[in-house]
């Protein structure tokens, strides 16, 4: 329970110097039942109103999806996985799907690509929104709160028109996705796009301009790029710290190797930064949506491997309606044996697939590595020297996931 | 052209920031508080009018059942089930699908992966059963129309996307 002493000198805050505590020390336990703080408790320990230790204390919702990956068939997974973080639902299950397609030795053809990448970006300002939104209201900002909430309503509604389903959309399949654009969306997107950037002048005005949100936010549980580095911590919370690591331009998964986009740095790595991250995200993810509607190729939704023997229907269906009809070999699909490692850059940081499979119609293994877990460390070294009514910041700040990180 | 990072600067905080900051944020809250961008949807009064594409209710068409069991096979919560009945013009019992709403997700890999196209989705999403019995169907009930309950006293909405207010409610035609 011990805060590691090696970091311990690392938490130095202007005007407030750590001592050393004896035993007037109280415990508090923030969570899990309480309303700001979800599926997850963070135990600290106070002395008068400064925090001087806290502790994570996550698994209130593991649900044991890895051992329940085990049990059934691959396309089977692709709907469990996605609980992990329904919001952000294609981004979640995208590397396993590419494992799965490594393992096959297969490519999806460049247009189901693209149209990956567009749900990817629908997931991903969702996904920042909500995190938005749940930041504000931990601050007290309860219009910051209602309307990120209310816009995300409008990509949630962009997503329905593309998948079918608002939230769990099992978009994407081994050997492609399951639906194509339908008639009048690139309006659709372009209304969405210039409504909400529109709607993050606002935001900017009413909350990351405004001094009461400043004063709670500058210099408030500063990651420094040194922390960051040796914490593991990835995503938005990462680069919010200086680092330049987005999986997007380290490794281009997809199609975002053909697409312009920024991937924004900020160095202060502190709450106020990253706040400010999310919102220049949702500016490229506006951008990289528009982009993906202009280049998108023609051709086909699944690879040749499932779609060039796919009966006569098959093809008419696709042609009027836009759904790409799955061939009943989906069911008991056999991947070679093999394992095999994907990674892609979910809304709150990297995720990481490794599959392996025996040969059979079920993986041997499934392993998640998913971001929210590997940002739950931070809680533990940037709290200390705080005081308590700087932790609802902290804690929004990261947009930490419990469903996400206890799988 | 893979995407490249650039480096960004949170803003200063200066007396000007501090004063045109107040003003500002208190000027885009006026600004909503005269004119609100509300898209509430009043259900049951209204009930959005869903998109022949949402994924809903699944409603099987027996005519065209072969009873391959793909959509049993495929389905990833285990709420479809076959059942051998006696079909009309066939000689023996043939299986066909029934369907338990307690554990449907609606992925609707069983309509994507039937190769004649009998199973369909619906789009109603808010069917109400008063008991858990109800909610797993036999091949009578999985063949019946469902409709919202709200139709009786609602009226169908639709919202559009709007590039000044996001998305806007709009009266629907049902049908």
């Amino acid at each position: 329970m011990s805060a590691s002493p090696a970091l311990k000198d690392e938490i130095k805050l202007p005007g407030m110097d750590l001592k050393k505590i004896g035993k007037d020390l109280y415990e508090v336990f923030i969570g899990p039942q309480h309303p700001g703080s979800g599926h997850m408790r963070i135990i600290i320990r106070v002395d008068g109103d400064v925090i001087v230790e806290a502790d994570p204390d996550l698994g209130y919702v593991h649900r044991t999806m890895e051992k329940l990956a085990e049990g059934r068939e691959f396309i089977k997974v692709i709907p469990l996985m996605e609980r992990m973080a329904i919001l952000d639902a294609c981004n979640i299950t995208l590397p396993y799907v590419e494992a799965v397609e490594k393992l096959m030795d297969i490519e999806p053809p460049p247009r189901a690509k693209y149209l990956r990448v567009l749900l990817c970006e629908i997931n991903r300002i969702a996904s920042h929104l909500y995190g938005m939104g749940i930041f504000g209201v931990f601050l007290g900002h309860s219009t910051m709160y209602m309307w990120p909430f209310g816009d995300r309503e409008v990509f949630v509604e962009l997503a329905e028109k593309l998948t079918g389903a608002r939230l769990t959309h099992t978009y994407a399949v081994p050997g492609g996705v399951r639906r194509d654009i339908p008639q009048g969306f690139r309006e659709m997107a372009e209304k969405a796009a210039r409504y909400m950037e529109k709607k993050l002048e606002d935001y900017k005005r009413i909350f990351l301009d405004n001094p009461a949100i400043q004063k709670r936010l500058v210099d408030v549980g500063v990651i420094s790029k040194n922390l960051a580095a040796k914490l593991g911590i990835v995503g938005p919370n990462l680069r919010a710290s200086g680092i330049r690591y987005d999986v997007r331009i380290i490794e281009p998964y997809e199609a975002y190797d053909e697409i312009d986009f920024e991937v924004p740095i900020y160095e202060e790595g502190d709450a106020y930064a990253r706040a400010w991250i999310r919102v220049m995200e949702i500016k490229q993810s506006l951008n990289i949506i528009r982009q993906v509607l202009e280049k998108m190729p023609q051709g086909d939704p699944l690879h040749e491997k499932f779609w060039a023997k796919a009966p006569k229907l098959y093809k008419t269906v696709y042609e009027t309606t836009g759904r790409a009809k799955l061939i009943p070999l989906y069911a008991n699909l056999k991947v070679p044996a093999g394992r095999a490692i994907a990674r892609a850059e979910a809304g709150r940081g990297e995720v990481i697939y490794v599959v392996e499979s025996e040969n059979k119609t079920k993986p041997y293994r499934v392993r998640v590595v998913s971001p929210s877990f590997r940002n739950a460390i931070v809680f533990k070294y940037i709290v200390p020297g705080h005081r308590i009514a700087d932790l609802p910041a902290i804690y929004g700040s990261i947009d930490y996931f419990p469903p996400e990180a206890d799988r | 052209m893979p995407g490249k990072v650039v480096e960004k600067k949170t803003p200063k905080q200066t007396l000007l920031t501090a004063i045109t900051g107040n003003v500002g944020a208190i000027l885009v809250g006026l600004k909503y508080f005269v004119n609100p961008n509300r898209f509430t949807l009043k259900y049951p009064y209204e009930f959005i009018e869903l998109d022949e594409t949402y994924r809903g209710f699944i409603i099987l068409e027996l005519k065209k059942c072969i009873g391959c069991m793909s959509c049993a096979r495929i389905c990833p919560a285990a709420a479809m089930k076959m059942v051998k009945i006696q079909v009309e013009g066939k000689k023996r019992p043939m299986p066909v699908p029934v369907i338990n709403y307690n554990r449907c997700i609606f992925c609707g890999y069983c309509v994507d992966v039937c190769p004649t196209e009998a199973l369909a989705h619906l789009p109603v999403h808010d069917v109400v059963y008063t008991n858990m019995e109800d909610m797993v169907l036999d091949v009578d009930g999985f063949q019946k129309l469902v409709d919202t309950p709200a139709k009786d006293e609602g009226v169908p909405v639709k919202y559009v996307f709007d590039p000044e207010r996001g998305l806007v409610k709009v009266p629907a035609t049902r049908g």
